[in-house]
């Protein structure tokens, strides 16, 4: 992690036998917010980072905390091999409860935002509403991201392919910051993490278990969201110029989850990809900020 | 905050409701230093030149209108940048694209007589996606303006407000392929708008978002075109962050 982050001390927690790295800032109502991506990947690496230009600022307001997936960033990666999206749900949901916090506004980004809605499926005790950010892992349709983000022009894991990655999940290249290359730098170079691109690559963990397995998830999730399951207020945030997710995707997912909800808004970010909220902070915290106690009205 | 202006739509003889100030009703309390204006005029430009003078004198604001005051907010925002500091244009059917469109039945048949409480009960009701925001206090309101207001006969309505209506849009349009509307603005549709889709309110937002940065698009979710009435708290949470949200 760059030593510039703004990022809060990071704490640990164990949950369920798993060393789980937390950030946490403010007091107040709770939101945990979920980032994207899975363990196991070698040419990019997702981390609590992905949420700095969120965490200080909403701490003003509320109780702000991220915390690493199971397998990313620095928590440990999965026992008995679970290299699974429902693994990654468990956990999450047991860090929500290993934290001890009352219902919390969970916010989710792609894979995290398919995370997040699973988790409040599974546990509606656990979350008080929730947002769903550019996830192309939740929409019905067809995520782009292979067309997008095929064969990097540099070798896998190096400083200029994983800028590369970034920069072409967003709208203004030059969003994608020294910082944030290093934040991705340090979690590739961890032990721990090569052992997850090993598994998912070498072992094909992630071609044999990981995606499969989503794959039939997905289809349950969006089932449960059409029956109304979902029951809590809801709100989908859009980067209008995502190529890896289309927005005309995200209004189909809000159709189905605002058939259910009357507390259902969508909100669409122009000049912005796959990460609004890090291309938009401002707007996005705003939309946060007042999100949250419209929530407890 | 700085600043909120108001700016209702409908055409006075056309619109089988009376619109006016009165039609954002108890949503203006939310907001601080609102004000609802009256919009007068047999063209857009004349009703944009009477919102002009009314606004010349606050320092730039942020303009809320609401379908045909969308198209007048808008096109300030065009004409007197300086005047303005955002734009919010709700349900703003007036200034979304239209292509071959099918034919809208809304309207179709109002019970006589025009304008009468029943009757314009009945129009409020065909807008919304629920009775309930339609009060006497409404009714009350809407009485009182279709009484006072100036109808513009069908004639006068195609000979000149819809040909000047045309010619506004296709100022809007041009603008924003070209040099972009210059100050910040948002497109807000209800789910449920019978009188246009919400593929409608999309292609409005990315006709702007062509050139200007600060564009953005909300659905609020179980509203018609009434939507600031049908949901006055969601319709405050997203006009206040979409003004926090720029100032940052």
């Amino acid at each position: 992690m760059a030593s510039t982050s703004p990022l809060p001390q990071g704490r640990w927690i164990d949950v369920d036998g798993i060393r789980t790295r937390y950030f946490e800032a403010g007091s107040g109502e709770p939101i945990v917010f979920i980032y994207g991506g899975n363990f196991g990947t070698g040419d990019s690496a997702s981390s609590a980072y992905t949420w700095s230009k969120q965490i200080g600022p909403l701490s003003e307001s509320f109780r702000a905390i991220t915390f690493d997936k199971l397998g990313q960033g620095e928590t440990d990666n999965p026992k008995n091999d679970d290299y699974t999206m429902a693994a990654v749900v468990r956990h999450a949901a047991a860090f929500i409860r290993a934290m001890k916090l009352p219902p919390v506004h969970l916010v989710g980004h792609s894979r995290g935002g398919y995370a997040a809605t699973r988790l409040t499926l599974d546990n509606h005790d656990l979350v008080r509403s929730l947002t769903v950010v550019n996830s192309g892992t939740l929409m019905p349709g067809v995520g782009t991201n292979e067309v997008v983000l095929a064969k990097p022009p540099y070798p896998t894991g190096t400083r200029e392919g994983v800028r590369w990655v970034y920069e072409n999940y967003s709208f203004d290249p030059k969003v994608v910051t020294e910082e944030w290359v290093d934040a991705v730098m340090a979690t590739l170079a961890l032990p721990k993490y090569q052992e997850s691109v090993r598994k998912m690559t070498v072992e094909k963990l992630g071609s044999k278990l990981f995606a499969p397995e989503l794959a039939r998830e997905k289809r349950e999730t969006l089932q449960w969201i059409d029956e109304g399951r979902l029951q809590r207020p809801v709100q989908v945030i859009w980067g209008y110029d995502d190529r890896t997710a289309a927005v005309d995707y995200g209004i189909q997912l809000y159709r189905m989850l605002a058939r259910h909800e009357r507390r259902a808004l969508f909100h669409v970010i122009n000049q912005s990809g796959h990460f609004p909220f890090r291309e938009h902070p401002e707007r996005f915290n705003a939309l946060m900020r007042r999100w949250v106690p419209a929530c407890q009205e | 905050m700085p600043g909120i202006v108001f700016i209702h739509g409908g055409v006075p003889g056309i619109t089988p409701y009376a619109s006016g100030p009165h039609i954002w009703g108890s949503v203006l309390e939310r907001f601080q230093d609102a004000t609802a204006i009256e919009v007068a005029g047999m063209t857009v430009d004349a009703m944009t030149q009477q919102v002009r003078k009314l606004i010349e004198s606050k320092g730039p604001c942020h303009l809320v209108g609401h379908d045909l005051g969308g198209v007048i907010a808008l096109g300030l925002a065009i004409e007197a940048p300086q005047l303005v500091r955002a734009v919010s244009a709700v349900a703003s059917v007036a200034a979304a694209p239209t292509g071959d469109g099918v034919g809208d039945f809304t309207f179709a048949h109002p019970p006589k007589p025009l304008w009468s409480r029943e009757s314009q009960r009945w129009a409020l009701e065909r807008v919304s996606y629920s009775h309930h925001h339609i009060d006497d206090r409404l009714l009350d309101a809407c009485v009182a303006a279709a009484a006072k207001q100036r109808p513009m006969t069908p004639q006068a309505y195609a000979d000149e407000f819809v040909p000047s209506l045309a010619k506004a849009k296709a100022r809007f349009y041009e603008v924003c392929r070209s040099e972009g509307i210059k100050v910040p603005c948002q497109v807000i549709w209800g789910s449920h708008d019978p009188l246009a889709t919400l593929d409608h309110g999309l292609w409005l937002y990315r006709g702007i978002a062509q050139r200007q940065r600060a564009t953005q698009f909300h659905v609020i979710n179980r509203a018609g075109s009434l939507l600031f009435r049908e949901e006055p708290a969601a319709f405050h949470q997203v006009v206040a962050a979409f003004s926090e949200g720029i100032r940052g």
